[in-house]
């Protein structure tokens, strides 16, 4: 049988593809990625952007988990105030309540109450960063006035019913706020403003109408009590932000190792490879070498 | 009977014969590294024998030219397989700087059409940023900032497919004068071989006729009909004639929708030949299949993103209060109005980050709703179905297993190739080995002629001086 007499230039070939490979293993080797083209591993290249994509969103999540537990806080302590100033109007009124202050010890707990309705407004127009926290959507304006045209005097909301939510990455929402009328206006007898101001009224002129004052005193209590439920709902919120984004945090990490897993380099694989490639690019130029040497042909062999 | 006289005929032609032999072995060892030579073997015949008195006598041989060792159907084999792994090769080659595009994001942050998948997720996560504080300016800032990071890298990309695409067209357009300079020579050597050896191998002439041959089949794919006296009549794949026997006829090229179109006598055949084979339609492959198809996909994602983005924002309530109107729309995209170019136009038209509509419709600024809803538009099928990242991921994928494909072809292509290639040189090439054993035996042979030649002149110095010594030696 007849040989292909140009078997030189196949092994040629040969040498040029184990360049080829062993210049593929070293930049995988130098960059440290394992795919560094889509053809050498579509379905992981695509898998790349899925969890590149997830892990971006966590770690987004997190970020914005950051901002809303200020914002909570904030609210948190603001209602903190609000019951502790409420807890002393009760305490003023019960005393007013008891009949044993005379008249002008009754107007100045007017006054105090003036005082703590004061404080509380302005607690329920507590903002962050610039925007009222208690006005629903309406932010840019500041959510509760009184007006003293009448008496007793009126405190109205100027927000409304707008609730913003928070949603994690895996669907959960968590509620970041409480629009304000629903603390602090209630439904009728809850009115912390109502009782408030109604209490105050009671004892501007220092005659108490017991009878009157008692019942809103009784209204301001449960006005505090409800406040305080409101306050829960701000509490839940923090947990469930910290606990979503704990989680989020987790599968991140998880996430992350997947991801280097995928895209990173195998060293001992790769560089037994390359040593494999390097093997046999050395045994190709030897056998090139060997054939070529002009020894190898019949016309060495004849006579000069 | 034979004479003395007949002897030294014979012999004298065999010393003839074996130089014109030893000829042959001389012009292929020169040879043997012409490209397309194939090996010629020395055609010997026996003389006719001489019949005297019903006893024959042989009267030698004569040497009566060289005939190439070639198979033409092996040939043929290789030019169809040169035509497959040329297609597949060109097409790899536009293939590789398409994907070299969309190389895989390692993860850091860099603005690469690789990186449109982070993208699209740092885009949609500017949102559920937004919805935590929605009337932060900075973080309205990041919405847009992320939209043109966003629309950049697919508009770049778009642009790169583009150019890519110009470039190959202009590549494709090259080789229409090398197939016609091709096919002219081709019917040249035809007429010429028709004319001088209608019925036998044509020798140095098939050689090149077949070198024209191989490389035509590296540039289009064709069929070859081999016509009567030793002509051809070559056709492409798909059967439009280029050439028959001694007339060629011309490729040219025109535009068409943009890009260079090819005309065999007033007919288009750009997709006939796009399917053919050889290195044209490798590049017509991905100049009209494989680049516009990607281009497609970005049209697709670009287009979708930029009008469900555009109708959400559209729909919510500003910083400012506003919403938005047919009149005055709140687009943050420059709003498509056909899918096709959409990615190469996408950029953002939104200058003032108050416009992001964060809040919902009739809702006070504060409210986070619209945000909300656009966020959750990276969990929606909203590119065909898919959701932009699932959408991009495929898109990555499919490229991916495209230019996997046409590697495996392409190589088991070109390994086909060079098998066959093996199979036609050890038939055509020339071997020195060979060539030295053929030397050595011609030598042999005239050597031994030559002995005979000296010892035939001793007998007939014999028979001349009949026995004396005399002056005849």
């Amino acid at each position: 049988m007849r040989v292909d007499p140009f078997y030189v230039t196949n092994l040629v070939g040969s040498l040029d593809q184990a360049q080829a490979n062993e210049q593929q293993l070293s930049s995988e080797l130098s960059s440290g990625v394992s795919i560094t083209s889509l053809s050498q591993n579509p379905v992981g290249a695509g898998q790349n952007v899925l969890l590149l994509s997830q892990i971006q969103q966590d770690d987004s999540f997190t970020q914005s988990s950051n901002l809303v537990t200020g914002q909570l806080q904030v609210a948190d302590s603001a209602l903190g105030s609000v019951v502790t100033n409420l807890t002393q109007a009760v305490s003023l009124a019960t005393r007013a309540n008891n009949g044993t202050l005379n008249a002008s010890d009754v107007k100045s707990i007017s006054n105090q109450i003036s005082g703590i309705l004061n404080e509380v407004q302005s607690l329920a127009n507590t903002s962050y960063q610039g925007q009222y926290i208690f006005a629903g959507g309406q932010t840019s304006t500041a959510p509760f006035t009184t007006s003293t045209a009448t008496s007793p005097a009126v405190t109205t909301y100027n927000g409304d019913q707008g609730v913003n939510y928070l949603q994690s990455p895996n669907g959960q929402k968590i509620q970041l706020n409480v629009p304000g009328d629903q603390i602090f206006m209630g439904t009728g007898a809850n009115s912390v403003f109502g009782a408030l101001n109604s209490l105050i009224a009671d004892y501007s002129s220092g005659a108490v109408d017991t009878e009157q004052a008692v019942k809103d005193t009784v209204a301001l209590g449960t006005a505090l009590g409800y406040v305080s439920q409101q306050r829960v709902t701000i509490d839940n919120s923090m947990t469930q932000v910290t606990a979503a984004s704990d989680a989020v945090t987790n599968v991140q990490t998880q996430l992350t190792t997947a991801q280097t897993d995928l895209m990173q380099a195998d060293i001992p694989t790769v560089s037994t490879q390359l040593s494999l490639a390097e093997t046999q690019q050395t045994a190709l130029e030897d056998i090139i070498a060997q054939l070529n040497s002009t020894s190898n042909s019949l016309f060495s062999k004849l006579p000069a | 009977m034979g004479t003395i006289n007949a002897a030294f005929g014979i012999m004298s032609g065999a010393l003839d014969a074996d130089q014109q032999a030893l000829n042959v072995v001389a012009n292929n060892v020169a040879n043997a590294n012409t490209p397309g030579y194939s090996v010629e073997k020395p055609d010997w015949q026996e003389n006719q024998p001489l019949t005297i008195g019903g006893i024959s006598y042989g009267q030698g041989a004569t040497e009566t030219g060289a005939t190439s060792q070639r198979d033409r159907v092996l040939e043929e084999r290789l030019d169809q397989q040169q035509q497959l792994a040329s297609a597949s090769g060109s097409r790899l080659t536009a293939l590789n700087t398409l994907q070299a595009l969309f190389t895989p994001d390692s993860g850091s942050s860099s603005s690469r059409a690789g990186d449109i998948g982070s993208d699209i997720t740092n885009f949609f996560d500017s949102f559920s940023s937004l919805e935590a504080n929605p009337t932060d300016n900075a973080l309205r800032q990041n919405v847009l900032s992320t939209a043109g990071m966003l629309a950049g890298d697919i508009s770049n990309a778009a642009a790169s497919l583009n150019s890519q695409r110009a470039a190959l067209d202009q590549e494709t357009a090259g080789v229409t004068s090398q197939v016609n300079a091709l096919t002219g020579a081709i019917a040249q050597l035809n007429q010429q071989i028709m004319t001088n050896s209608p019925n036998s191998d044509a020798g140095t002439l098939e050689d090149q006729r077949q070198q024209d041959l191989s490389q035509l089949s590296q540039l289009i794919g064709i069929n070859q009909i081999t016509t009567e006296n030793n002509g051809l009549a070559i056709t492409t794949t798909s059967g439009q004639l280029l050439l028959s026997e001694g007339t060629s006829y011309q490729l040219s090229t025109g535009m068409v929708n943009g890009v260079t179109d090819f005309f065999l006598g007033g007919t288009d055949i750009t997709s006939q030949l796009a399917s053919g084979g050889g290195s044209l339609g490798g590049d017509l492959t991905a100049r009209d299949g494989d680049i516009p198809g990607a281009l497609d996909s970005l049209d697709q994602l670009a287009y979708n993103i930029s009008t469900a983005v555009n109708t959400q924002n559209n729909a919510g309530t500003t910083l400012d209060g506003d919403t938005g109107s047919a009149a005055n729309p709140l687009y943050i995209f420059n709003q498509p109005t056909v899918i096709g170019g959409s990615a190469a136009h996408m950029n953002v038209v939104m200058t003032d980050p108050n416009q992001v509509a964060a809040a919902g419709a009739g809702d006070g600024t504060g409210d986070n709703s619209n945000a909300a809803a656009m966020a959750a538009m990276a969990n929606q099928g909203i590119v065909n179905g898919q959701t932009p990242t699932n959408f991009y991921s495929n898109f990555v994928t499919n490229l991916g297993s495209t230019v996997s494909t046409v590697q495996t072809e392409n190589t088991a292509q070109n390994a086909s190739v060079t098998q066959l290639q093996t199979q036609n040189d050890a038939l055509s090439g020339v071997n020195l080995n060979d060539e030295a054993s053929a030397m050595t035996t011609l030598e042999r042979s005239y050597q031994a002629a030559s002995q005979v030649f000296a010892m035939l002149n001793t007998i007939m110095a014999s028979a001349l001086n009949l026995g004396e010594q005399a002056t005849v030696s």
